[in-house]
């Protein structure tokens, strides 16, 4: 069977050659690939919030900042090369919006907009993205072929 | 403050804190039960604290489709209140409630979806009202906000929302038993942490 890794909440996992990672219902939160075509190097990175606030906090991969980072550093281990690498993001949802109260839940947005500065300041193309509205989604990268598939209730599989 | 964490609690405090749902569910349950003119009986409610991947696994899996209803608590206690329907929860009280038969969400129309939406604000409403009473403390409610998603996407809203503060979630799990049907209640209340050293404050513990 082929290999399939699950990625968590504020989580990472990166694989070569084949297989799949999944990350499962990205709601504010957002899912960020990393694929090298060249040596078929994917990532999926699950980030929850914008900027790690504490530098004793030890969990990387829960913030875009930190998490980013980090992901780039392994992957570089590994032989990526940002030139060739292709980023696809996907989530940031508003699931609840309160009458009134407009600032509620506007984390998702808060995020999109922290990942994709991120990503430019490091020099990262981001080549396409499936991110806003109210639902959630579930995100597959195909380490074999670099499809980035996403799974929303009550709507068709997207192909990033 | 002294308590830093939901986890940081002592079984004395989660005593209290079982004690207030306990209270809190009954009249949940009554509201319900007066509002679908059946008797409902309650079976004695838990309380969790447990970390986002563990609540996930024990209240369902992430993928699977729930209706939600989330309301802010603001004033006295700062937080937020979420009333989770299961599938199961869901086609039970609209049987009773609009007598028609739905086998999923993707049936459901907006008569059903808003009839939901009033069902969880009244759960809501009738704990927070045994609570506020309880505690001595007011608390204002915002207008109620539903959805029909993943349940992975809803329950990380709290987390992110409270994600500097505490990567916990605190809920409440009682059955209601409806006709022989039994039906998993999931309320997850999360004051803030200071809100939550209030209420144990104000009560002494």
């Amino acid at each position: 069977m082929e290999k399939e890794l699950k990625v968590g909440i504020g989580d990472m996992k990166l694989t070569r050659g084949e297989g799949r990672i999944i990350t499962y219902a990205l709601g504010s939160c957002i899912g960020i690939t990393f694929y090298d075509p060249a040596i078929k190097l994917g990532a999926l990175l699950h980030i929850m919030l914008p900027e790690r606030q504490s530098p004793t906090d030890t969990s990387l991969f829960k913030y875009a900042d930190t998490g980013i980072q980090e992901t780039l550093r392994k992957l570089r281990a590994f032989g990526m090369m940002k030139s060739r690498t292709i980023v696809k993001i996907a989530g940031g949802a508003k699931m609840f919006a309160i009458k009134g109260n407009a600032s509620f839940g506007n984390i998702g947005e808060r995020n999109t907009a922290r990942v994709k500065q991120i990503l430019r300041a490091e020099g990262l193309r981001l080549m396409a993205e499936d991110t806003g509205g109210s639902y959630a989604r579930t995100m597959v990268l195909e380490v074999g072929t670099g499809k980035v598939i996403i799974k929303t209730f009550g709507k068709p599989e997207k192909c990033l | 403050m002294r308590i830093k964490h939901y986890e940081d609690m002592n079984l004395q405090e989660l005593d209290v804190m079982r004690e207030i749902s306990s209270i809190g569910t009954s009249h949940a349950a009554t509201a319900l039960s007066q509002l679908l003119q059946k008797e409902i009986r309650i079976s004695i409610p838990t309380v969790s604290i447990l970390g986002y991947n563990e609540a996930l696994s024990r209240i369902g899996n992430a993928e699977e489709i729930v209706a939600a209803t989330l309301v802010k608590m603001d004033q006295d206690v700062e937080g937020l209140m979420l009333f989770l329907f299961d599938m199961n929860f869901a086609s039970t009280v609209l049987k009773t409630l609009l007598g028609q038969e739905y086998t999923c969400f993707e049936e459901m129309d907006h008569l059903a979806y808003s009839a939901l939406e009033e069902v969880g604000n009244i759960i809501i409403c009738s704990y927070i009202n045994a609570f506020s009473k309880l505690v001595d403390v007011d608390i204002s409610l915002s207008v109620p906000s539903s959805t029909v998603n993943m349940l992975g996407g809803i329950l990380t809203v709290p987390i992110a929302e409270y994600g500097y503060e505490t990567d916990k979630l605190m809920y409440f799990n009682a059955d209601f038993v409806m006709d022989g049907n039994k039906l998993s209640d999931w309320l997850l209340m999360l004051p803030d942490i200071k809100s939550l050293n209030a209420i144990l404050g104000k009560l002494g513990v």
